[in-house]
């Protein structure tokens, strides 16, 4: 239990770092956001308008003063007002982000899903039909970009098969069916690269347990094949899965980000695309918190997992 | 390394395009053409034209140029300073480098793609702020990796020893460390770019990377996107460009792995769960007291340089309540010995010959995988040598011995669980019932190998072979262990097999004992008899080679085996001890005997045993 507060405890001042970085990033990078904001057009911009927002935005404070508000609003789930059009940037969050999480939830479970039976497969038979022919594919599905493959499932599906529901995005409470037809295709665009990942990851880790002395001991018992295969082999190679998916989940919501654009699917990635190009950097900023809170959460999860899964974690 | 020529030269494919892009006779990539928009290919332009009719291969050619820069200029200065300061901080050691290199781990905390778009946000698009931004996201990676690489390093002998003939610390890093860590730092170098591909085309295709019109392959999916329906083609060259190139970078970043760490090359060798083992004739034994009854035993393993047999012609016989011992040196075949004979050999190797009667009915070399399967822990278990690495990490004990129980048994749970904790503690562990619950970390390592035992005897078997199983136990454990495995022979009745390279243990558990060298048994015998008067050079030589156990001074010092035992490669063609023995004659270079019944119950294939007998007085016999 110990161990697991430490742990708690840890993505605490992770997210606090985190936190720190983007504010110091913000307000230390040369360049003013004021100034950036208002040369849009290209000349130079009012020294007057300028000062004018920097003292609206608060810019003109000092800057332990803005970071200590900054903490002080963030507690409060405050992330400060979007500049385009002065709405809550918390509630814009709020009303994008379960639909970017339904669709890395839905991505993940297709992912593992086909990735760790396939590589479980594969890695019982090295140099089989499977192994050869998984090789192959795994290779090419981790060499297409996401987005690559997003567009051109866009391509075949929609404009060459006329699909409608190829793009968009349709609230669960208005059609059940619509829902999942349009959650379909990205999440199956994100599933194919992490997918592969995990496939190869699964099969080097069965490769690797198979010859484990304790899969020996358990044939010398008597033990049936089988059951050698769930409770010896698998359960020891869950933990480097475990692993690699938390180190992928970067990876995995950089591309949740580019399928959405694709797809037209209205999570987090539009709103974060509109605010770079209007400079609302307090919407940016807010994004950039929200996912990689997000990002540290997923990792403690994670973590935990790993140590339910692998005993001699826990006493550490 | 020729695995290597493939993306290698793929790679430099796609560099020198971009390179040549201004000399190459091609139409510019800027010049538009609103007249041909969206043409198809022809002979003017190969590849058509895009929806300002600019020439798409003009384009895509000089994309490469966005796409290397990006990835190239990342690459190259977060390698750089990445590894000089991983090396420096590993070098110099001490909390404040250590904390310095933990600081970049923030870099870690964030997403890529985001931390990227934070730091267009704030400077703006284009390519130098997308290299400046991917070198911070690849930072971290290097200087890790050249920090760990330096501290694993620099405690290395070799360095050490330049350290004390006085060369610089600058010099030791520059010539010692740097190649040293060369290889992963390449390996990283080259995933990072195909990262730094990704990322710029990614970030292009969402309009915050690349500024149109300079072309980038991101940049023309994107546009290539709203026009897809009049000219999927469009679509098609960019998507091409980005997953060759991305595909080279990784298949390269592989093969330099697998070049680095000959372990994680494919392994060709097909393996499966139940070899066939076809075998040559051997005859079985009429059904007696005796409990099994090997013949011939030979186990073959395929090697590139031909085949190699690490056991060949072993026989011996053992009775119920009989332990027989099995002595050897690493790499006498021993243990593959009482692998074989439960079927479970490594992949690789199979029997090639012999037989090996249980209970004067069923030869388990011939049995089928499932029936072999039905006898493994009923009939015939084992003891490993190294119970660390012999039981499940991730599993309690207790659940490891039931699985023995239930694998050959219908129990119900508190059955089995009360059968759990009387094993438990038959083989004297304290507190069952809580140990039964322990995880084997948490155990001693002698207490580790009690629970292995228990989980061998679980399920009532008749013969034990246990494959040295104290050499991983102190002196002490090891006295206590082969006490509670007499008492277990004695008390069940087992037939034992008793693997080990200790000639005091063989004194002190068997009854008799075969002395393997080289893959076969030289000598065999009662335990007393061949301790008093060995019938073997080899046997001999082994006990002149023991400590003596009487007082130091009288007893003089142990003699050791000149020379070293034989590559299984390159046996010699006759007694395969000749070449290390005093004895040798003409003839033993030559002939290679069988294992002959020299005198009642004593097997040698030595056959100048009543001269070797007769050499110097019999030496003290251990306590049998």
């Amino acid at each position: 239990m110990a161990w697991v507060l430490r742990r708690i405890g840890a993505s605490l001042l992770l997210v606090w770092v985190v936190v720190t970085v983007v504010f110091m990033a913000i307000h230390l990078v040369p360049g003013d956001p004021a100034e950036l904001l208002l040369s849009q057009g290209g000349s130079a911009p009012d020294p007057a308008a300028v000062a004018a927002l920097r003292g609206q935005l608060g810019l003109d404070r000092p800057l332990l003063a803005q970071y200590g508000s900054d903490l002080v609003g963030l507690l409060h789930g405050d992330l400060g007002l979007s500049l385009q059009d002065q709405s809550p940037v918390a509630a814009d969050i709020a009303q994008r982000l379960p639909r970017t999480i339904e669709l890395l939830c839905a991505a993940s479970i297709l992912a593992l899903g086909f990735g760790v039976p396939l590589g479980t497969l594969a890695g019982i038979a090295p140099g089989g039909m499977l192994d050869r022919a998984g090789a192959a594919v795994s290779a090419l599905l981790l060499s297409v970009p996401v987005f690559v493959v997003g567009t051109l499932l866009v391509l075949v599906f929609a404009e060459q098969l006329g699909w409608a529901d190829a793009g968009g995005f349709v609230p669960i409470d208005r059609s059940l069916a619509g829902h999942f037809a349009h959650l379909a295709m990205p999440a199956l665009t994100i599933a194919l690269g992490l997918g592969a990942m995990l496939y190869r990851i699964t099969r080097a880790a069965v490769l690797d347990v198979a010859l484990r002395d304790y899969v020996r001991t358990a044939r010398a018992k008597g033990v049936a094949p089988r059951r050698i295969l769930w409770r010896h082999v698998l359960r020891n190679a869950l933990s480097p899965v475990v692993t690699v998916f938390g180190l992928q989940f970067g990876a995995l919501i950089g591309g949740t980000v580019l399928v959405e654009y694709v797809f037209n699917y209205p999570g987090l990635s539009g709103l974060l695309v509109d605010a770079v190009n209007a400079r609302d950097y307090p919407l940016v900023q807010g994004i950039v918190l929200v996912i990689s809170v997000l990002f540290v959460a997923i990792n403690l999860t994670l973590d935990l997992l790993y140590a339910a899964l692998d005993p001699r974690v826990r006493g550490r | 390394m020729r695995r290597l020529l493939m993306p290698g030269g793929m790679i430099l494919l796609i560099l020198a395009a971009a390179l040549a892009a201004p000399v190459l006779p091609l139409p510019a990539p800027l010049a538009m053409d609103i007249m041909h928009r969206l043409a198809p290919p022809s002979v003017a332009h190969w590849l058509g034209t895009d929806e300002f009719g600019r020439d798409e291969l003009s384009r895509l050619i000089w994309g490469a140029r966005a796409s290397l820069a990006v990835a190239g200029g990342s690459t190259a200065i977060a390698a750089a300073i990445g590894t000089s300061l991983g090396v420096i901080g590993g070098y110099l050691r001490g909390l404040p480098a250590f904390l310095a290199i933990r600081a970049m781990d923030v870099v870690l905390c964030f997403p890529p793609l985001l931390l990227a778009v934070l730091i267009v946000t704030l400077v703006g698009p284009g390519i130098v702020t997308l290299i400046v931004a991917l070198s911070i996201l690849f930072l971290p990676g290097f200087t890790r990796l050249a920090y760990a690489g330096v501290l694993q390093t620099r405690n290395l002998d070799y360095v050490e020893a330049q350290r004390v003939l006085g060369a610089g610390r600058a010099r030791i890093m520059l010539r010692t460390i740097l190649p040293n860590i060369a290889g992963p730092i390449l390996v990283q170098a080259s995933l990072t770019a195909a990262a730094a591909v990704v990322l710029e085309a990614g970030l292009s295709f969402l309009g915050l990377g690349v500024v149109p019109p300079t072309p980038s392959w991101g940049l023309m999916v994107r546009s290539a996107r709203e026009v897809m329906g009049q000219a999927p083609l469009l679509l098609l060259w960019p998507c091409l460009a980005l997953s060759l190139t991305i595909l080279a970078l990784n298949l390269l970043c592989d093969r330099l792995r697998d070049a680095l760490d000959p372990q994680t090359a494919p392994r060709r060798r097909r393996r499966t769960m139940a070899a066939a083992r076809p075998l040559a004739g051997a005859a079985a034994t009429d059904g007696d007291a005796t409990l099994l009854a090997v013949d011939g035993l030979t186990v073959e393993i395929a090697t590139p340089r031909g085949p190699i047999r690490p056991v060949r012609d072993v026989s011996f016989s053992l009775g119920a309540g009989e332990t027989l011992a099995i002595v050897g040196e690493s790499g006498s075949g021993k243990s593959v010995t009482g692998l074989a004979l439960l079927g479970l050999l490594p992949g690789a190797a199979r029997v090639s010959h012999g037989a090996a009667v249980y209970a004067g009915t069923t030869d388990l070399l011939r049995c089928q995988e499932a029936s072999l399967r039905a006898l493994r822990g009923s009939h015939l278990a084992m003891v490993f040598q190294d119970p660390m690495s012999a039981l499940n990490p991730v599993h309690r004990v207790g659940d490891q011995i039931a699985e023995a129980i239930l694998a050959h048994a219908r129990l119900d749970a508190k059955a089995v669980r009360a059968r759990v904790v009387a094993l438990l503690r038959r083989v004297g562990i304290p507190a069952p019932v809580a140990r039964a619950r322990a995880f084997p970390h948490e155990m001693s390592g002698g207490m580790r190998q009690r629970a292995m035992i228990a989980m061998a005897i679980a399920a009532g078997p008749r013969l034990l072979i246990a494959d040295e199983p104290t050499t991983a136990l102190d002196v002490t454990i090891e006295a206590q262990v082969l006490d509670l495995l007499a008492a277990l022979q004695r008390s069940e009745g087992l037939g034992m097999i008793f693997i080990t390279h200790s000639l005091p243990v063989v004194a002190r558990i068997a009854d008799r004992v075969a002395v393997m060298y080289a893959g076969e048994v030289l000598e065999q015998g009662p335990v007393a008899e061949i301790f008093a008067r060995p019938l073997h050079p080899y046997t001999r030589a082994l006990l002149d080679s023991m400590v003596p156990e009487g007082d130091g001074a009288e007893a003089g010092l142990p003699a050791g085996i000149a020379g070293n035992v034989p590559s299984l490669l390159d046996l010699p063609p006759g007694c395969s001890f000749a070449p290390r023995c005093a004895l040798r004659r003409p003839a033993c270079e030559t002939l290679r005997l069988p294992l002959n019944e020299v005198a009642p119950g004593r097997f040698s294939r030595c056959p100048y045993g009543r001269e070797i007998a007769a050499m110097a007085a019999p030496i003290p016999a251990a306590r049998a």
